[in-house]
């Protein structure tokens, strides 16, 4: 009898209540959604009849699909790289003590604040043929003509990187500034007391420390970088697709849930290969300690 | 004391929970008027709900001694919509507006009513043309109320710089991107090549033009329309990739592009909001080797079926098509009216952009309304791309397209 006078839950039943909240937000809102998702990519637009490979057929056959793949990794694989190093130099320079560091901080996370879309647009007011970039090489003498930045290939997609890279690093920077200041003195006083130098402080002791914050702000940024939508779509339309752009395009121009469906789960396969090809390289219980 | 302080409370407690009961038992503003209210589905822009919200819904408002519920619902997730609630049985819209060229999916759906019964109820001020829009197997689901067709747009002061007339044939329009190519070193005609529906629609007119049957992928009117964009495409603005309904004017506002094709709403946009008034002139566009075509879009009213409000949802359409109405579009919107004689308020200034919108609607077509239009956007698209963006063989890509498309309408 649970509820007899006197009865006190156990330890594990009050854990469990307290936990049900937040799973059934998971279950109800993430998971049916994506399982309602993947049943979708499996069913035949026209019959209904499930399970059919015809919207996978269909997406891989199509022109765009691979290049909105190719794109999707290219925009993930470089962006990251990018905004990791940069990410790092930023932390890196703010861990120093130095005057004003207070407000270096706060000016530099502004652009975490300012939604997507609105960077998107103004992204377009630099990138744009009559844009301000095109108009400040052009006053220097480097250009005659305009730079279609939107023209496709890796240009258009080094553009990507470098808009998202904007709003984005700052995370970056965040995640692995946290990461320095945790780490503590005195292993670096102990490894310049062993002759070690800047260089050798910065290989022996930060980088495997922090190594945890890495692993966080490349699965964050990661995952992101592979769903990155309103900034392909709005900076350079569909001359660059990328697979979300791809699955929006599907769905909404071509009134097809299905193939939509098929890309979007192709996508999360992606991030899920991704992540565990990461945790398998640099070992899962190495940067989750 | 203290037992006076707690009977002060309970009073107040009870009073509190009194007045609460009150305020849940009476019926607020729209639920009073729950009975006589109409709610209506419309995708506009805010400066056309402004418009709408003050002075059209308010006229009808006091003339059935109703409220006007307006409801913000996107075009292509209408169909969805209508169709969960006829299944649910609580149909909660009384009168629906649906872009003209998304109408079949309504119909195929059998979310609609039929009604041709009221067909006589549509002034005789309205051209028959647009009033087929809405006809499916000979019964038709929905009333005109605002038609629309792509006019061209072009820079006067840079096409005179250029000694440049605005280009009325296809030959003179590659004339036109050649020169402002040569001149400037860079593209300043416009194409719609952003993808979807802007590119598809600019098509299917560009084929008719040249005297093809867009549907088919490999008539020869399709075939040249594509050898022609094929030539064109090097001297055409590199915005074109960019370049959607929205994004067209905006090109145009920067002067990234001198012509380009779009629907009306542009000249209002970028007169107010741009100051292009001296700058920007319109006319109605250039014919292909065969005609000149403008595919007639814009939107239709219909009712759903299990509309809570028929006869009111009625009386609401004639409303929309009546003259005091339409002018009400004409000259606070820029809209093209569907009716004839809604022009007398236009302001000085829009006449010649409405001139060129008339001109262009007396070579309007209706596009055809096929189950597997969205697949054929699709494939159009993907042409254009492989063809134009990218120079492969017009007719070996054309007919591999077809055997897909036939695969399509097969399934359909």
């Amino acid at each position: 009898m649970p509820f007899r006078p006197g009865w006190r839950p156990s330890r594990r039943v009050i854990e469990g209540l307290f936990l049900a909240p937040l799973a059934l937000y998971v279950l109800g809102l993430t998971l049916s959604p994506a399982l309602y998702t993947l049943a979708l990519s499996f069913q035949d637009r026209l019959t209904g009849s499930i399970p059919t490979l015809a919207n996978y057929r269909a997406i891989v056959e199509h022109f765009q699909f691979w290049e909105a793949a190719y794109n999707t990794l290219f925009i993930t694989a470089v962006g990251l790289s990018l905004e990791l190093c940069l990410g790092l130099g930023m932390a890196l320079c703010l861990s120093v003590p130095f005057w004003g560091r207070g407000l270096a901080r706060a000016l530099m996370l502004i652009p975490l604040g300012v939604p997507t879309i609105v960077s998107a647009a103004n992204m377009r007011y630099i990138f744009g043929t009559v844009g301000y970039l095109n108009e400040t090489l052009y006053r220097m003498g480097l250009i005659d003509i305009p730079i279609d930045w939107a023209s496709g290939g890796t240009r258009t997609l080094m553009t990507v990187v470098v808009a998202d890279m904007w709003k984005v690093t700052p995370l970056v920077m965040l995640i692995l500034l946290a990461g320095l200041e945790g780490i503590p003195g005195e292993l670096y006083e102990a490894a310049v007391t062993d002759g070690a130098g800047p260089w050798q402080c910065f290989r022996y002791v930060t980088l495997p420390l922090l190594k945890p914050s890495i692993t966080a702000a490349l699965i964050i940024r990661g995952i992101d970088a592979f769903r990155i939508f309103a900034l392909p779509l709005t900076l350079v339309g569909r001359s660059t697709p990328v697979l979300s752009t791809y699955a929006y395009f599907e769905y909404v121009d071509y009134l097809n849930p299905y193939t939509s469906a098929a890309s979007a789960t192709i996508l999360l396969v992606m991030i899920l290969a991704t992540i565990l090809a990461y945790f398998k390289l640099v070992g899962t219980e190495e940067v989750i300690s | 004391m203290r037992k006076r302080a707690v009977t002060f409370l309970r009073k107040e407690a009870i009073g509190l929970a009194s007045a609460i009961l009150l305020a849940c038992t009476i019926p607020s503003g729209p639920l009073a008027a729950e009975e006589q209210s109409l709610t209506v589905s419309m995708r506009l822009q805010e400066s056309e709900w402004q418009v709408m919200r003050a002075e059209v819904f308010p006229r009808f408002e006091k003339e059935c001694d109703c409220t006007v519920l307006p409801r913000d619902v996107p075009p292509e997730q209408l169909g969805q919509l209508l169709e969960a609630m006829v299944r649910a049985g609580q149909m909660k819209i009384d009168v629906l507006a649906q872009d003209n060229l998304r109408l079949l999916e309504l119909v195929a759906a059998g979310v609609v009513q039929d009604l041709s019964a009221y067909e006589d109820r549509i002034p005789a001020t309205v051209p028959r043309t647009l009033t087929e829009a809405g006809r499916f197997r000979g019964k038709l689901y929905f009333f005109p109320y605002r038609p629309n067709v792509q006019i061209a747009y072009y820079n006067a002061p840079r096409f005179e710089r250029h000694g440049l007339a605005p280009p009325r044939t296809w030959t003179e329009l590659l004339h036109v991107a050649r020169t402002f190519k040569e001149k400037e070193g860079i593209g300043r005609v416009l194409f719609k090549a952003w993808g979807g529906a802007p590119t598809a629609t600019q098509l299917y007119e560009w084929i008719v033009s040249a005297g093809g049957d867009p549907l088919v992928l490999t008539d020869s009117g399709t075939v040249e329309t594509f050898r022609f964009l094929q030539r064109l495409w090097p001297y055409l603005s590199p915005d074109s990739r960019r370049a959607k309904w929205d994004t067209s004017n905006q090109f145009l506002a920067q002067e990234s592009a001198y012509l380009a094709q779009n629907w009306p709403f542009g000249v209002r946009l970028l007169v107010q909001e741009y100051g292009k008034k001296d700058t920007i002139k319109t006319y109605s566009g250039w014919a292909g080797p065969v005609r000149e075509a403008h595919v007639i879009g814009g939107e239709v009213l219909g009712i759903p079926v299990g509309s809570p409000h028929p006869t009111l949802a009625l009386d609401f359409i004639q409303f929309m098509q009546s003259k005091a109405v339409q002018e009400i579009f004409t000259s606070r919107l820029g809209w093209p009216a569907v009716r004839t004689d809604a022009y007398g308020r236009v302001e000085v200034w829009m006449r010649p952009h409405f001139q060129a919108v008339a001109q262009a609607l007396e070579h309007g077509i209706l596009r055809k309304n096929v189950s597997y239009w969205p697949e054929y956007e699709k494939l159009i698209n993907e042409a254009f791309v492989r063809i134009v963006v990218r120079g492969e063989v017009v007719e070996g890509t054309l007919h591999a397209l077809q055997a897909r498309l036939e695969t399509f309408q097969a399934r359909h």
